[in-house]
């Protein structure tokens, strides 16, 4: 009944009145007040700009926000001098703020915007990361264009930034989503994405909605999700990506929950990736943007002194997840010279793998699996940039391409233990 | 679904097709005789693709003598001459296939041509070897009671061959002698017809009068096992050479009587639903939904590889058979004021002259062929509205010339206009100047374009094709309200049968929490919940509401 649905009343009227839309955007929110003005502001501009014929709304799916986000959502003015002179859109353009109710989460917020976008048949449907501050009309346009114009189902964006930035997603998501999937994709974590109807329609009838994947791990569900459903995917340049980073969380928490969900999503989508013999690149509308020039400053030495503390007290768990090769390979680093560790790439990729597989069988609590990965992570991590950080971005890039397709090469040994793991 | 009829197919593709029924002779003409042909007809394929069915019924296109139009078949291997060549209907063949059309052709199994070299044969002398293949009699009192189908040319069932001097049984005209299917000979005959056509590439047989193939006296001789013993030997036939294939039933018969023609599904695997055609423009006409919602009722279930097929108009005449004296009354009184318009028990008459013209009636009309259970089957002219002409004798006046356009013989043959097999409409509200293809494509309202819109619809999802079939029961009759469920689909048909504007009440508290989506504009509607819900429809509007729950 009413009260189990995902669209309160209000909701509702709000959308019969708008009716059948072409473009909807939207947008979930959780105390963003200072930074969710300008995407809105984007997005009608965008409206204007490129879409004034179409029927168009925004919905802002908040998961109760204590910081007025959803008066700044409704109260924004666009004030854009073209909105009203050169660009202003021929039809009415909706803008809904809503609550959504139930566990919170980037999840359900985005389960509500899904299902407003089957409701009102949109045929062009952009989720924004209210989180971001460098969102422009262009970014809506963008994330739009090879759906209408080339009838891909999901669209990814790319955004210019320096090769070390991100290690998280260099070192260990992007390589092992891309091995494993079999799909290149520079941003598999990225926040905003574009979607055909068919594809939300999809969406909302997997099975996630409920679980820790919808609260933690969303954004790389909807990736994998896109990939395992056989949807044409592309990717497409957007402008810098500036977060205002309001997690509030520790790096732990975070590393934690990425990772857990990058498990989870692979064990859910097994049925796709395991016969999938080889990757290719994920087809690029547009050009691919220049690498950014700020490297991130880290305190490379501390990662890989945490490597060399931690991998001692972590023996008993390890001996669990690790094969006798790849611990003793790893003991042999940590009784090395912590500054100049080097932590090769074949050993990493093993590393990664024999923890999915370890998850997959489930040897132990899963959170303890991910838990045990974060000192491995940093030693690689720090290796990593010890060994690069003078280097030019098309160095670096080289270097992460060569990783990459390492984690392709040994992708053999995962399917053949993930077999094992089902008997 | 692109899915192409050489691709591998569903092979129960027939349980979602949407069949357009043609004839060849009437559709185009490429030669500019006079008579439609087959490269006429491939080179209106694409015009069929773009209406959006996907399977093409074509009537007989044999060499014949023309007294029963084509149904008299004198050699069932061959292409009549009019209509092209053997390599003709190949290329025609796969042109349709290449553009995801599937045919099925006319297996007229009953009887033949009197003119049949088998015929021919057999009454040349009591002791040929095929005499025993029809059915021969000193007396013409053998199966007395047997009911004349043709009452308006026929007195009896048996005719007299002055050549070997002994009577004949006929079930149809004199001229159409009845196959021997007690003979081993010729039911294996038939299977090779079948497989040559088969081979061919053609996807299936609408199968003419299965009733009678058998005779039994003390019988009606309809509908008797011994039929039924044939058909399956015919089907055995084709499960073992052939996959994908279908098998369509005529058999103008009370719902219970053809549900035996799909045995256990192994005899055909669709037939006719002959009773609900009249039912549906009866309702209409009473302004009531109680024949429709009780012939629907009162059809029992059918294997699941098995189909209805259901029409509104085709090329005999809208039969009036299936119904009791007090409704046939009824529908001439209402349909057929004119005697022309009436012949053997049914009224020949086109889709848009039986409703007058109105566009609200046919729309409404044909929303119920697309949304009740079984497939739809659109006879050629009915999608633009075409007119027919009681005058022309038989039921060759459902059958003239395909409208085209307005221009010379409607855009269907350079012949001079005197030289068409068949007249063309002519007069000014469904002559092919008003109503023709052409126009009706530059016109984003015409009705060509909301067939089409309709048929993509209902293409959209399986539940109309598959689905079961609830019907809610209003306070107001006028009102037609159905639900079809297919798993987690649902779809909401509410219809207003009524000339005037209606409001109704619906009970749908077991769909509470359901938000309706109108499937013509998408438009949303409020969400179901306890109370009545309560919708307002103009003369004969009908909603198509898709259920989701989210």
């Amino acid at each position: 009944m009413v009260q189990d649905s995902l669209l309160s009343d209000e909701l509702l009227q709000h959308l019969m009145a708008v009716g059948q839309v072409d473009v909807l955007v939207g947008v979930p929110t959780l105390n963003n007040a200072t930074t969710v003005g300008g995407v809105v502001r984007a997005a009608h501009q965008a409206f204007g700009r490129y879409f004034p014929r179409d029927r168009t709304v925004l919905i802002n799916s908040d998961g109760g926000s204590e910081d007025g986000t959803p008066a700044v959502v409704r109260d924004c003015a666009v004030d854009d001098q073209d909105t009203f002179t050169v660009s202003h859109t021929l039809r009415t353009v909706h803008r809904i703020t809503t609550p959504y109710h139930g566990v919170a989460g980037k999840g359900n917020a985005l389960r509500q915007i899904l299902a407003a976008a089957d409701l009102t048949q949109a045929r062009a449907v952009v989720v924004l990361d209210a989180d971001v501050s460098s969102v422009t009309p262009e970014w809506v346009a963008a994330l739009i264009r090879p759906l209408r114009e080339q009838q891909f189902d999901y669209v990814t964006p790319i955004y210019p930034r320096h090769p070390l930035d991100g290690p998280l997603v260099t070192q260990m998501i992007r390589p092992l989503i891309d091995a494993v999937y079999g799909w290149r994709i520079r941003e598999p974590l990225a926040g905003e994405f574009g979607c055909s109807q068919r594809f939300v329609t999809h969406c909302l009838e997997q099975d996630v909605w409920l679980g820790p994947l919808a609260r933690y791990g969303i954004d790389l569900w909807v990736t994998g999700t896109a990939f395992a459903g056989g949807f044409r995917c592309c990717q497409t340049p957007l402008g810098p990506r500036r977060s205002a980073g309001h997690t509030g969380l520790s790096f732990q928490e975070l590393f934690q929950q990425v990772v857990g969900a990058a498990f989870e999503c692979l064990e859910e989508h097994a049925a796709f990736w395991v016969p999938r013999a080889a990757a290719e690149p994920l087809p690029m509308v547009g050009e691919l943007p220049a690498a950014g020039e700020d490297a991130p400053a880290v305190d490379a030495g501390r990662l890989t002194q945490a490597f060399c503390t931690d991998i001692e007290q972590l023996q008993p768990v390890l001996r669990s997840i690790l094969s006798a090769d790849t611990l003793d390979s790893l003991n042999a680093l940590a009784h090395q010279d912590c500054e100049r560790l080097r932590y090769p790439d074949d050993l990493w990729v093993s590393t990664v793998y024999e923890f999915l597989v370890a998850h997959h069988r489930g040897v132990m609590r899963r959170d303890h699996i991910t838990q045990a990965l974060i000192p491995l992570y940093l030693g690689r991590t720090g290796s990593f940039l010890t060994q690069w950080a003078d280097r030019s971005p098309a160095e670096v890039d080289a270097a992460l391409e060569s990783l990459g397709l390492q984690f392709e090469r040994s992708k053999p040994w995962l399917v053949e233990r993930w077999g094992e793991g089902q008997r | 679904m692109s899915e192409t009829a050489d691709s591998p197919a569903d092979p129960v593709w027939y349980k979602d097709a949407i069949i357009y029924q043609l004839h060849v002779k009437s559709f185009a003409d490429s030669n500019g005789d006079g008579v439609g042909d087959f490269r006429g007809l491939t080179g209106r394929l694409d015009y069929l693709r773009d209406l959006g069915v996907d399977c093409l019924w074509l009537l007989p296109m044999y060499p014949s003598p023309f007294r029963d139009d084509g149904y008299d078949i004198a050699d069932y291997c061959s292409i009549h001459p009019s209509y092209g060549t053997l390599e003709d209907f190949r290329e025609f063949l796969g042109e349709a296939h290449a553009r995801g059309l599937r045919v099925i052709t006319e297996l007229v199994l009953n009887h033949t041509s009197d003119q049949h070299a088998w015929f021919q044969e057999a009454r040349s002398s009591r002791d040929n070897p095929r005499r025993d293949w029809y059915v021969w009699s000193d007396t013409d009192d053998r199966y007395a009671g047997v009911r004349i189908i043709f009452l308006d040319t026929e007195r009896s069932n048996w005719a007299w061959d002055p050549e070997s001097k002994q009577y004949y049984w006929h079930r149809f005209f004199s001229h159409q002698p009845d196959l021997n299917f007690d003979n081993p000979a010729v039911r294996e005959e038939i299977w090779k017809v079948m497989k040559f056509w088969l081979d061919l590439g053609v996807d299936g047989f609408r199968v003419d009068a299965v009733p009678y193939l058998i005779e039994r006296e003390g019988t009606s001789c309809e509908n008797l096992p011994e039929t039924h013993d044939v058909l399956k030997f015919l089907r055995a036939r084709l499960n073992e050479h052939f996959t994908g294939k279908v098998l369509l039933a005529e058999a103008n018969q009370w719902p219970e009587d053809v549900r035996h023609y799909f045995g256990d599904g192994d005899e055909f695997h669709m037939a006719f639903h002959f009773p609900l055609m009249p039912r549906m423009f009866m309702a209409v006409r009473l302004e009531d939904r109680k024949p429709l919602v009780e012939i629907v009722e009162r059809t029992p279930g059918i294997p699941e590889t098995c189909q209805w097929g259901i029409f509104l108009r085709n090329h005999d005449e809208l039969t009036l058979e299936m119904v009791t004296n007090l409704e046939r009354d009824f529908m001439y009184e209402e349909y057929a004021r004119d005697p022309v318009a009436r012949i053997n028990l049914g009224i020949r008459r086109r889709l848009a002259p039986l409703l007058e013209a109105d566009r609200r009636r046919i729309e409404l009309m044909n929303g119920l062929l697309m949304t009740l259970p079984g497939s739809p089957i659109i006879y050629y002219g009915d999608e633009i509205g075409m007119g027919d002409n009681i005058y022309l004798g038989d039921r060759n006046g459902v059958r003239t010339p395909m409208q085209w356009s307005g221009g010379w013989n409607a855009g269907f043959s350079t012949a001079d206009p005197e030289r068409l097999a068949q007249p063309l409409i002519s007069n000014a509200l469904y002559g092919y100047q008003a109503v023709n293809v052409e126009s009706q494509r530059r016109s984003e309202h015409s009705l060509l374009n909301w067939m089409r819109r309709l048929i993509n619809i209902r293409k959209s999802t399986r539940v109309f094709s598959r689905g079961a079939t609830t019907f809610l029961k209003p306070a107001n009759h006028r009102v037609l309200a159905y639900l079809r469920t297919l798993g987690a689909e649902q779809v909401l048909v509410v219809c207003n049968l009524s000339s005037s504007a209606q409001a109704v009440e619906l009970d749908l508290r077991f769909l509470a929490g359901a938000i309706p989506i109108e499937m013509f504009g998408k438009s949303l509607f409020p969400r179901i919940g306890e109370l009545p819900y309560m919708l307002t429809l103009g003369p004969y509007h009908f909603y198509w509401f898709k259920l989701r729950r989210l």
